[in-house]
């Protein structure tokens, strides 16, 4: 299937002693979407991964990434595809400059303006030698090397634990710029928070299975969010009492909090009777739901 | 230019451990070497008959009244022998293994580099190195040959010893290459190049006084290295075929091995 940049079927890994890393992993990536692949340590995420770009075979099941087989054609297919792993280790006695020339080589070469382009964006100083820099720094070289050649295909492992806001917020529009030339991102992560400003779907995978996946659009749909309401003058609680979704009311003088799950439309009509003051309305807290997730037991499985 | 593959980005690794290994056993090599005209004497003979015939043959020590026996036992039998097993056994160990060992592996072999070649070239870097500390002794003592009042020795002879000691390195850097490669254990790779190289040196010069323990002289790569005396009577052919044949087999079991499995991480 032409539109799918990554797809398994029944996908197994078992390691040694019978663990298991995999216990049949369906997974359909769509050209050109971000897709956050979420799960707790342990789950499979790095396995997929790791089956991904060859650096494992699976036990059994079919693995196309990029209309390509990982085993039978390796190294075409890794032209295509950058991958940071969220613990970016290389021997750091080499300045940036000189780990991302070789790597760029292997290529089949990077201009050095486009290395010096992102090292600019990131303020990563090149010539510095690897093992003087910090967490944070050495993270910026893997995330150069993932994306200088502006691969059709980004493998991103837990990419930005360890990363510092400003690069965290770079990191994201990275992400967005190389979806709107034409790439597909694949990123893994423990927290929701790690791919909610960047993935269109999420797929939850448990116990090496993917339990659900949904568009983050219809997660936040779904999500709960705090509300609170401070008006001018009286108002009657029992008025928002009715309000479909809205629970958990408390009134301490002219404040209102509760719950909001689902459209805010009907509580926005309710509070429209009073003068409104103030109305904050937090972001849905998507790690809730996917928490809701975790907790479910492996046979109530979310046709995906 | 050194950035533009794995194999001249291997040897750029090496541009600094590679200069003090040359540096070392040329050292080595050369102060035993200057030593001779000292040994050389009557009062040095007459000590040296002293110990038993078992002792000197422990030593690879046989003849200590010649320039090539004292050559071929005190520099190329014992000292330059050990220093490139453990030189060479290091490079093996290193090639696939220790880079899988710190994790860093993983992103090289995440770009569009096949496993095959990417063994194939660090361990075509480790041979390098070897052929370099080859080349560079047997440059040395053939210009130092006049001074050290080594003539006797030709210059055929000081090829042939090289030549054979290269490939005796390139045996141990393959086995621990394959050790390595097979399984992505260094200390597993140390381990087993190590304990072969004293098994086969003691198969060489310990066992074979043992009478009935004769025959495991012909499996030991020191014989294969050092049998038929390569300094007197040049290249020695079975010794050079067992070497390079048993490198070859090993680094092919390497590359195959580690093209198949699954890379730790």
């Amino acid at each position: 299937m032409a539109d799918l940049a990554i797809s398994t079927q029944d996908l197994v890994k078992t390691y040694g002693r019978g663990t298991r890393g995999l216990a049949g992993l369906d997974l359909e990536v769509r050209t050109n979407e971000v897709y956050g692949y979420l799960g707790p340590n342990g789950a499979g995420k790095s396995t997929t991964i790791r089956i991904l770009l060859d650096l494992i075979r699976a036990t059994s099941g079919t693995v196309r990434v990029l209309g390509l087989d990982p085993r039978a054609d390796g190294v075409a297919l890794r032209r295509r595809i950058g991958y940071l792993a969220g613990d970016f280790v290389v021997d750091g006695r080499q300045t940036s400059r000189q780990l991302l020339t070789y790597l760029g080589n292997l290529r089949g070469g990077v201009p050095a303006a486009r290395i010096a382009e992102l090292a600019d964006r990131l303020d990563l100083d090149l010539d510095r030698q690897i093992r003087g820099l910090s967490k944070g720094n050495r993270q910026k070289a893997g995330v150069i090397q993932a994306f200088m050649h502006s691969p059709e295909l980004l493998v991103l492992d837990e990419p930005t634990s360890g990363l510092d806001p400003f690069l965290q917020q770079e990191f994201v529009r990275l992400v967005q710029e190389a979806q709107r030339e034409g790439a597909t991102v694949f990123m893994s992560s423990h927290v929701m928070s790690e791919v909610q400003h960047t993935a269109d779907r999420v797929g939850i995978i448990r116990d090496g299975r993917l339990v659900a996946v949904e568009s983050v659009e219809s997660l936040r749909a779904h999500a709960v969010r705090s509300v609170t309401l401070t008006f001018d003058g009286g108002f009657d609680a029992a008025d928002f009492a009715r309000v479909p979704g809205f629970s958990d009311l408390t009134v301490a003088g002219p404040t209102l909090r509760g719950r909001l799950a689902g459209h805010t439309d009907e509580l926005v009509k309710a509070a429209s009777r009073y003068t409104v003051r103030d109305l904050l309305c937090e972001e849905p807290d998507l790690e809730e739901i996917f928490f809701h997730y975790y907790a479910r037991p492996e046979a109530d499985h979310v046709p995906a | 230019m050194f950035l533009r593959d794995v194999y001249p980005k291997a040897l750029w690794d090496a541009r600094r451990s590679l200069p003090g290994w040359t540096l070392a056993i040329a050292a080595v090599a050369l102060m035993y070497a200057a030593f001779w005209p000292t040994v050389n004497s009557p009062e040095m003979a007459d000590a040296l008959a002293a110990y038993p015939d078992g002792v000197l043959a422990a030593f690879n020590s046989g003849d200590l009244g010649t320039a090539q026996g004292y050559l071929g036992g005190a520099v190329y039998g014992l000292l330059v022998p050990l220093l490139v097993a453990v030189f060479m056994i290091a490079a093996g160990a290193r090639a696939v293994a220790g880079d899988e060992e710190a994790g860093t592996l993983d992103l090289v072999l995440a770009h569009p580099v096949s496993r095959r070649g990417l063994a194939l070239q660090r361990l075509g870097a480790a041979m390098t190195g070897m052929a370099v500390v080859a080349v560079v002794l047997f440059a040395l003592l053939v210009a130092l040959r006049a001074p050290f009042e080594l003539e006797t020795v030709t210059v055929g002879g000081f090829l042939a010893m090289n030549v054979q000691l290269a490939l005796f390195g390139a045996m141990f850097g393959a086995l621990a290459f394959a050790v390595g490669a097979a399984t992505g254990s260094k200390s597993l790779a140390l381990g087993v190049s190590a304990g072969v190289a004293v098994l086969a040196y003691l198969a060489n010069s310990v066992f074979p006084q043992v009478a009935a323990l004769g025959w495991t002289r012909n499996v030991s790569p020191f014989h294969w290295y050092l049998g038929g005396e390569p300094l007197t009577n040049g290249l020695q052919w079975g010794g050079v075929a067992a070497l390079a044949g048993t490198t070859v087999v090993l680094a092919a079991v390497g590359v195959l091995r580690f093209g198949r499995r699954d890379i730790g991480g």
